[in-house]
């Protein structure tokens, strides 16, 4: 029997039907019939795997690398790494593309063309390039070293490029983080003093608000995605319960137990009515209050503590009935009023009382736009799975044990996050929740924050001031925000400012598109005289101001060392090239260290690699790096591997990670680390907050700029609320799981996953304005203060998981350079905008405004 | 022998794609195709709405309406339970497409090196080209030009012709080297679950044992190797949110 093949069959088949194949139709021509010529055979393959560390997030998960011939087919989660344990997200299996994206920046360039338009460009060697940098960057380091602006979006080796780079130029340097959760930063450092937003002991808690937290697209503190939602869906087999508190229920998917469709900016007033209940339902862990916070401490009239003669706060014992100074009473007095020399003081904890008194569920539910009913129940909930009082043994050690907190991140986004994280710190303080098992903290292990030092005495000086406004009148708290920077340099003389930046190095940064607002870094970013862009694609900010743009690798490169813990166990690992990178692209360090030998600050004491020993570890260690030889960076990492006692960086090749093991209770709760919560008093009175109000004031600072001063955290309206009513909508942004910050629409199969940017509004309200899904709207928003509009088209998405008075867009998006990139829409920082009433007190984005739609 | 079964538990399923995405590496598919699908469902009237998600892999079903309609035989049920095609008897009808109720099927309407253009990627860019030798796309995984099973037929992965039907393999290529499919292998919050059903002390013949749970469709018989548990069957009220640029 003749075997029937593919071709004979269609033949035959075609011959019975006569004249054209239906083939033909369906699919124009044969090529069913043609067999692949594109046949390898297998076994003539090399398969391997190396490991690397994931690229395009936050978090670096552990990676392997299938490679055939040593060219990366699939990028796989790499078992036993505490954070991802052989899994991975779809950016993490996605970004292998861009390994092979000919349409990254391929060689170094120069720009040809006017600055401010799109770029031209010719391609130059890596010496042409890096000596035209490297020239521009000395004759501005000799007027003066801080005109040389190196700003970051994300950097991934902080001692090599934030530190040894930055140190070794004695330049300015400028971060993303104030359009991030820097906010909330600040409240934490300034509150408790850990450097970190808010989590919750989430293995051991039971009872969380979720504030803000977009679980299932998001990290939150500290992770970008994967760790937080695996510990959380471990947890919840154990019970945990999640309160969403979110405009929109998407971020929460189907792990919400409640939801809480808050009013956006309100988050301040929610806050103080959870204070207030709490309070008024007796949950308050006395003992813990009066011994490691400020509550107990006395308060005169003027709103300061009162001191003894050796500047120590004075608290009432209530044994022998006087002020004596903290630490010396046998029994302090958390609340009432005193004389002390004639004068009433009162606790701070009295104050706070009496400041929360007003601050109602009745009050803040007109607010919030959230049933009274609703704030009380979660109080009470919140209370009575505190367990105030009781303890846990945690690997032979006794803990407090408080299984409540919050998770909130990015949402300290806005006019009054510092101030609403103040009271959001305050609101597990009440329960004695901080450094408790299962309760509140804002990092791994309980280490202050040198800024808790530092904000105990506000620096308010006179002018004139730097460019970033560090130390003035108008922000005393300072989280270096380059949207005010921006402001700035279109306006130095209004901000009292002698001096503006003269060449800027942009490392992984896209300000244009991905910071608000777009329009500012239009206007500022002409005034540079010489900009240096590193880059893997060419970013639109590189496009329309780079002199010379530096191509970098993506995963491709040697980089680290990256922590791998998981909050619970302790590990360490590195970014390993599993190719070399194609093109002409190099690492980074590489980068900089070629640029800081031509600048002439590579070797020697004070120079780059002298900075590098010191944040490795190095120095003085038989594996410092010579400060008279340039090192390859894989010798680099393979002397820091051996001074972790490893035999080199063959160990992460053959390994992945270091798993050290579990972090011990007494580095991770506070209750319990030697001195208690790291030797801070947790600040529930802010006293320099106070302080600085007052120097503002005397100074002449504005009312906008010292209202949010306050020692406790005081409500007030967002300045977007005086737009007039026809801006119905509050728009507010949020991101998507498959992408990150901007630069992941470039990875074509993520742009494809996530589809194009949309507007999402409430579909009720939606239809009544006779809107469908899918209609192109008009977007505009308004400044409250300046009256100024402005626009943007996209396509609405009608749901229903979203309050009736807000509109929420992706941030990602509004890309034009990348073909990847092109045609998914606008980002929503085209129509906000920034400074005064669109940011916040300690120079932070907001990412508020109101809005109207309309069809045109 | 063997009988492969899928869990899906949508008590875990956070929606994030990421199986979609390593599916879409591991087989290699064209661009706009998920040969594994994750629905985003939105039910309900603000404010008490909900959300839910629905991983939806190819069935594999025991009682595969794909199989009986296929004019010669490319679709084929194997003992192992996996549902193949063999892409060098699939002449392109495009029957199995209709007879199955879940829409798992994907037509391959390109030309293999143009499966991949709406990327904007010149994969034949000089540049890549020394390192990549042209192949297209340039993580092209080689297992999927070998022959599978004892039947010994090209049935894995994506882009070997244009006119044919191509859908979810339950990795078989994986599968055979003892591996779980690309989709279980990378789900982040363990919400898929891949294993031997025949064996009854095989971790998932236990999970199944210890956990309701429901097929999709299961009224039609088609009897389906993939296992529901945990959440509900997507119903009359769901609607489909967030859908990625898929052309199915």
């Amino acid at each position: 029997m003749v075997a029937v093949t593919r071709r004979s069959f269609l033949k035959g088949s075609a011959a019975v039907g006569g004249g054209v194949l239906a083939s033909d139709f369906l699919f124009g021509g044969l090529e069913t019939l043609r067999k692949t010529n594109k046949v390898l055979l297998a076994d003539q393959l090399t398969e391997d795997y190396v490991h690397t560390t994931c690229w395009i997030g936050k978090q670096d998960c552990g990676m392997r690398v299938r490679r055939i011939d040593g060219r990366p087919v699939k990028l796989e989660g790499l078992a036993g790494h505490p954070r991802n344990d052989g899994t991975l997200c779809p950016k993490g299996q996605a970004q292998i593309i861009s390994f092979y994206d000919p349409n990254r920046v391929k060689t170094p360039l120069i720009r040809t063309n006017a600055k401010g338009e799109p770029g031209a460009w010719r391609r130059a060697s890596w010496d042409e390039a890096l000596d035209l940098v490297a020239t521009k960057v000395k004759e501005v380091l000799e007027e003066d070293p801080k005109l040389v602006l190196w700003q970051k979006g994300r950097s991934k080796a902080k001692d090599f490029y934030d530190d040894a780079f930055v140190k070794a130029l004695g330049c300015s340097k400028l971060g993303h983080g104030a359009y991030c959760s820097d906010t909330g930063y600040r409240a934490v450092e300034y509150t408790v003093g850990l450097h970190g937003v808010l989590h919750p002991d989430l293995l051991n808690a039971q009872y969380v608000l979720s504030w803000g937290w977009n679980i299932t697209n998001a990290g939150g503190n500290k992770f970008c995605w994967i760790t937080w939602p695996r510990q959380m869906l471990d947890a919840m087999e154990n019970g945990l319960k999640i309160v969403h508190i979110d405009p929109r229920l998407r971020p929460a998917g189907p792990f919400a137990d409640r939801w809480v469709p808050i009013r956006p900016a309100t988050d301040l007033a929610f806050a103080l009515a959870l204070i207030h209940e709490l309070i008024a339902q007796g949950y308050v862990d006395r003992p813990y209050l009066t011994t490691y916070t400020n509550a107990p401490y006395l308060v005169g009239p003027d709103g300061l503590f009162l001191r003894d003669e050796e500047d120590t706060p004075l608290v009432w014992d209530e044994t022998t009935r006087r002020a004596v100074p903290v630490g010396t009473a046998d029994s302090p007095a958390l609340e009432g009023t005193y004389t002390v020399d004639g004068a009433e003081a009162k606790t701070a904890f009295e104050l706070l009382k009496e400041h929360v008194a007003s601050y109602t569920p009745e009050w803040a539910s007109e607010i919030c736009g959230i049933e009274a009913e609703q704030i009380r129940r979660i109080a009470t909930e919140f209370g009575e799975h505190a367990r105030i009082g009781s303890t846990v043994v945690v690997d032979g050690v006794e803990v407090p044990y408080r299984p409540v907190g919050i998770m909130a991140y990015h949402m300290a986004q806005q006019e009054l996050g510092f101030q609403a994280l103040r009271a959001m710190c305050i609101v597990p303080m009440l329960v004695g929740a901080w450094g408790a098992v299962g309760g509140q903290t804002a990092d791994f292990t309980w280490k202050v924050d040198k800024n808790y030092a530092a904000f105990e005495e506000l620096k308010v000086e006179e002018p004139p001031y730097d460019f970033t406004l560090k130390n003035s009148k108008f922000f005393p708290i300072n989280s270096g925000f380059p949207g005010i920077v921006a402001k700035v340099m279109q306006d130095p003389e209004r901000y009292e400012v002698d001096k503006l930046p003269k060449v800027m190095i942009l490392h992984h940064v896209n300000p244009v598109v991905s910071f608000a607002s777009q329009p500012d870094f239009l206007e500022a970013y002409k005034k540079l005289e010489f900009v240096a862009a590193i880059t893997p694609w060419m970013s639109e900010t590189a496009d329309l101001f780079a002199d010379v743009v530096l191509p970098c690798a993506t995963i491709e490169k040697y980089e680290g060392p990256i922590s791998a813990t998981d909050g619970y166990i302790d590990a360490v690992t590195l970014r390993l090239p599993p190719m070399e990178p194609l093109l002409e692209s190099r690492g980074e360090i590489d980068i900089y260290m070629d640029l800081s030998e031509r600048i002439g600050v590579l070797y020697g004491e004070g120079g780059y690699l002298s900075v590098v020993n010191e944040g490795l570890g190095l120095t003085e260690t038989e594996f410092a790096l010579s400060l008279e030889e340039k090192p390859t960076v894989r010798e680099i990492f393979d002397r820091w591997s051996k001074a972790q006692g490893l035999e080199g960086i063959s160990y992460f090749e053959q390994n992945g990670v270091l798993v050290k093991g579990a972090i011990s209770p007494t580095k991770r709760y506070g209750y319990v680390t030697d001195p208690p919560f790291g030797g801070a008093v947790h600040r529930l009175y802010g006293e320099s907050l106070l302080k600085a109000q007052r120097m503002q004031q005397e100074m002449g600072a504005d009312l906008i700029y010292w209202q949010d001063y306050t020692p406790l955290p005081t409500w007030r309206e967002p300045t977007m609320w005086s737009s007039p009513a026809d801006y119905e909508f509050t728009l507010i942004t949020y991101k998507l799981v498959e992408h990150k910050q901007s630069r992941t629409t470039t990875v074509p199969l993520l742009a494809e996953l996530s589809g194009p940017q949309r507007l999402e509004m409430n579909a009720t309200v939606g239809r009544a304005k006779g809107f469908e899904d899918g209609d192109e709207v008009v977007v505009e928003s308004h400044n409250a203060l300046t009256g100024e509009t402005r626009r943007l088209k996209t396509r609405i998405r009608l749901i229903e998981g979203i309050r009736p008075d807000v509109v929420g867009m992706p941030h990602h998006f509004g890309m034009w350079s990348h073909p990847s990139s092109q045609g998914l829409g606008p980002t929503p920082n085209e129509i906000f905008y920034t400074g005064e009433g669109y940011m916040g007190a300690t120079a932070d984005a907001s990412f508020h405004v109101r809005v109207r739609v309309f069809k045109e | 022998m063997a009988r492969y079964k899928m869990v899906v538990d949508l008590d875990r399923c956070q929606g994030c794609r990421a199986c979609m995405e390593a599916c879409k590496v591991e087989n290699n598919t064209p661009a706009g195709v998920f040969w594994m699908y994750v629905f985003r469902f939105e039910q309900g009237e603000f404010p008490d709405t909900s959300i839910s998600f629905l991983p939806r892999p190819c069935q594999h079903c025991n009682n595969a309406p794909c199989v009986k309609v296929c004019p010669t035989g490319a679709r084929y049920k194997r003992e192992d339970g996996l549902v193949l095609t063999d892409f060098e008897r699939c002449i392109g009808c495009r029957y199995c497409e209709v007879a199955c109720p879940y829409g798992v099927n994907y037509f391959n309407w390109r030309k293999p090196d143009h499966a991949f253009d709406d990327y904007k990627m010149d994969f034949s860019d000089p540049d890549l080209v020394a390192f990549t030798g042209g192949v297209v796309p340039p993580y092209r995984n080689p297992d999927h030009d070998v022959k599978h099973g004892p039947e010994g037929r090209l049935t894995s992965g994506s882009g070997h012709f244009k006119g044919v039907m191509e859908k979810c393999t339950f990795c078989v290529h994986r599968v055979e080297k003892g591996l779980v499919p690309a989709c279980v292998d990378t789900c982040p919050v363990g919400a898929l679950r891949f294993g031997d059903a025949e064996d009854e002390n095989s971790p998932i013949s236990v999970f199944i044992r210890e956990h309701e749970s429901f097929q999709l469709l299961e009224e039609l018989g088609t009897d389906p190797s993939v296992i529901y548990v945990g959440g509900a069957p997507p119903s009359t009220e769901s609607r489909e949110i967030e859908r990625p640029m898929t052309r199915v």
